[in-house]
């Protein structure tokens, strides 16, 4: 009674006048962190796209001369194009093969099969190996070398070797794959939990109605999915267009420029060829195509009061 | 009948998907572990010597101690879990705010926040490697971590919110009466009760920053700072078809701290992710 009282006493008043009443101070360290560590950078990169700005340091003169020079570079359009290959391809790779395991393993669950947490553990791993030593593991794969892990298993059963690094279009091939194998996992975890979402009702009239297996698959799961799928695909499209270290550990863009792709030419430009402008340019292009990529996805996204 | 054979069939038909599939994902770790314990003679016997004949552990010892692997992996760890806690400690209040006040553009800055995870760390880098030239962070630890940190703030802030928003409310307004303010609220009573939440953010903060190559790369230029990502790619680089063995091992040592910490908190992590896909 006496305690209730006394927290009465010293709620009343105090509360309102409280600094931590209110949400500011609480959010204050993260806007801090976010306003030092990204928005200050992010200006300060446009800024630098309009300069003639040079890693090792000379007086900086406003220009638009860096960003025409970067867009007439003839190197840009190889980057380009790379980039959207290795993108795309990754992608649809991911995503597919991504929903293909969550199915599987939705469906071994629901059937009690053995196995299927140990083969979405197995996945898991792949993913949270560092992409540096997922370059390397590919390399010692690729190893165009008689003792290379893929062409001497081929050799043992009579088939030719495979220029898997050394072709600049196996190359591409080949970091392709190499990127969908660490990346799938993403795209199943969060399809598996979709599914697993997914209201059993629909399945129970379903199946009053006859419906055979794949027709649940493509009238059900896939529509219910669909928002899933969507989001999945833009979250991985932008971790794959920022894709730097799996890239540079297995091919290092090349041969010549065949896997060079914008994050790798980005940085290159900086600290090979010392361009802050151009660089700054380029990051502001990666950054521009991340955004409309974005956008795309906050139209997919519940609207922001629905989220508590 | 018909019901259970088709059923048996599908059931086949699963494994003969699954085993293929897991062999994909399976094949590039076991063979990675095959390399790291092959004497150098048997490198260059490929596949065929794919369970070696003589195998050894002696790559690991010479890598750890003989090329300074020893150092990387404390450096790795160090920045690592400094990264983790600094995050958690940045992004708690505001995962706090985010899940038990209500204001105006809440769900505006929680999308925010979302946003800023898709700018890719080169973006930022590129000019906050001349402000930490200037303020004498370069070729430190920590100018790295502070960088971690921010580059952990989106996702630890919406795992955290997440994990207060599993504390039932009514434990807030208990500790009010009795006579919490705010911080004592927050401090005594939802952050102790969201612990789980807590440690799998703190975890899959330590595997992301196990996992950075970007940062400490451009940051760190003298090799007795490097964390181990860094580490084994200048070894990849330095390293010819006669040390493959000790490459594999070094790599072996990378890769093995991160499958361990997750394994060991696979559920941990696998609910934290999968709370926020299903949001989504």
């Amino acid at each position: 009674m006496n305690k209730l009282s006394g927290a009465a006493l010293r709620q009343s008043p105090t509360r309102r006048a409280s600094p931590l009443s209110g949400p500011l101070p609480w959010l204050l360290p993260v806007l801090l962190m976010i306003g030092v560590f990204y928005l200050y950078p992010i200006l300060d990169a446009l800024r630098l796209a309009f300069t003639n700005a040079s890693l090792i340091g000379r007086e900086e003169t406003y220009t638009t001369r860096s960003i025409l020079a970067m867009l007439a570079n003839p190197a840009l359009g190889t980057v380009l194009r790379n980039t959207a290959v290795f993108t795309g391809a990754s992608v649809i790779g991911q995503v597919l093969l991504g929903l293909a395991i969550a199915l599987l393993v939705v469906r071994g669950e629901r059937n009690r099969l053995p196995g299927m947490l140990a083969l979405r553990t197995i996945v898991l791993t792949a993913w949270v190996i560092p992409g540096v030593a997922n370059g390397i593991i590919w390399s010692m794969l690729f190893n165009e070398a008689p003792y290379g892990a893929i062409n001497s298993a081929l050799r043992l059963l009579d088939i030719p070797p495979v220029a898997w690094l050394s072709n600049p279009a196996n190359a591409m091939i080949s970091t392709i794959i190499a990127n969908v194998w660490q990346g799938t996992a993403f795209s199943m975890i969060v399809l598996y939990a979709a599914i697993k979402s997914i209201d059993p009702v629909l399945y129970e009239a379903a199946a009053v109605d006859g419906a055979r297996p794949w027709e649940r698959l493509w009238f059900i799961t896939l529509p219910q999915l669909r928002a899933a799928l969507i989001v999945n695909a833009i979250l991985v499209t932008i971790q794959t267009l920022n894709t730097f270290d799996a890239i540079i550990s297995l091919t290092g863009g090349g041969p010549g420029r065949a896997t060079e792709v914008l994050s790798l030419f980005t940085y290159n430009t900086v600290f090979y060829s010392y361009d802050l402008a151009g660089g700054s340019a380029l990051s502001m292009l990666m950054l521009l195509i991340s955004l409309g990529l974005a956008c795309v996805y906050a139209l997919f996204l519940p609207r922001p009061e629905a989220i508590r | 009948m018909i019901e259970g054979r088709a059923n048996r069939l599908g059931n086949i038909a699963t494994y003969l998907v699954a085993i293929p599939i897991a062999g994909f994902f399976l094949v590039p770790i076991v063979w990675l572990v095959s390399l790291a314990i092959r004497t150098p003679q048997e490198i260059f016997f490929g596949a065929s010597r794919f369970i070696p004949e003589n195998p050894t552990l002696a790559n690991f010892w010479q890598v750890l101690t003989g090329s300074g692997f020893l150092t990387y992996l404390g450096n790795g760890l160090k920045l690592s879990v400094l990264g983790a806690f600094g995050a958690l400690i940045v992004a708690a209040p505001a995962a706090y705010a985010f899940s038990r006040f209500s204001f105006r553009g809440r769900g505006a800055a929680m999308m925010g926040i979302l946003a800023v995870q898709m700018v890719s760390g080169l973006v930022i880098l590129i000019p906050l490697y001349r402000y930490m030239a200037w303020l004498g962070l370069l070729e430190t630890h920590l100018g790295v971590t502070a960088i971690y940190i921010a580059i952990g703030i989106p996702l630890t802030v919406w795992l955290v919110k997440n994990a207060f928003d599993a504390v039932p409310i009514v434990l807030d307004e208990a500790a009010a009466i009795d006579g919490y303010n705010r911080f004592e609220t927050f401090w005594r009573v939802t952050l102790p009760l969201a612990a789980p939440g807590l440690a799998s953010a703190f975890i899959l903060n330590v595997i992301f920053n196990w996992s950075q190559f970007l940062v400490p790369f451009i940051m760190l230029t003298d090799d007795d700072q490097w964390p181990i990502s860094v580490a084994i790619y200048n070894y990849a680089g330095s390293t010819t078809a006669t040390t493959t063995h000790l490459l594999a091992a070094a790599c072996l040592i990378a890769v093995v701290p991160a499958i361990l910490a997750f394994m060991l908190l696979q559920r941990l992590i696998v609910s934290a992710l999968t709370a926020g896909a299903v949001k989504g």
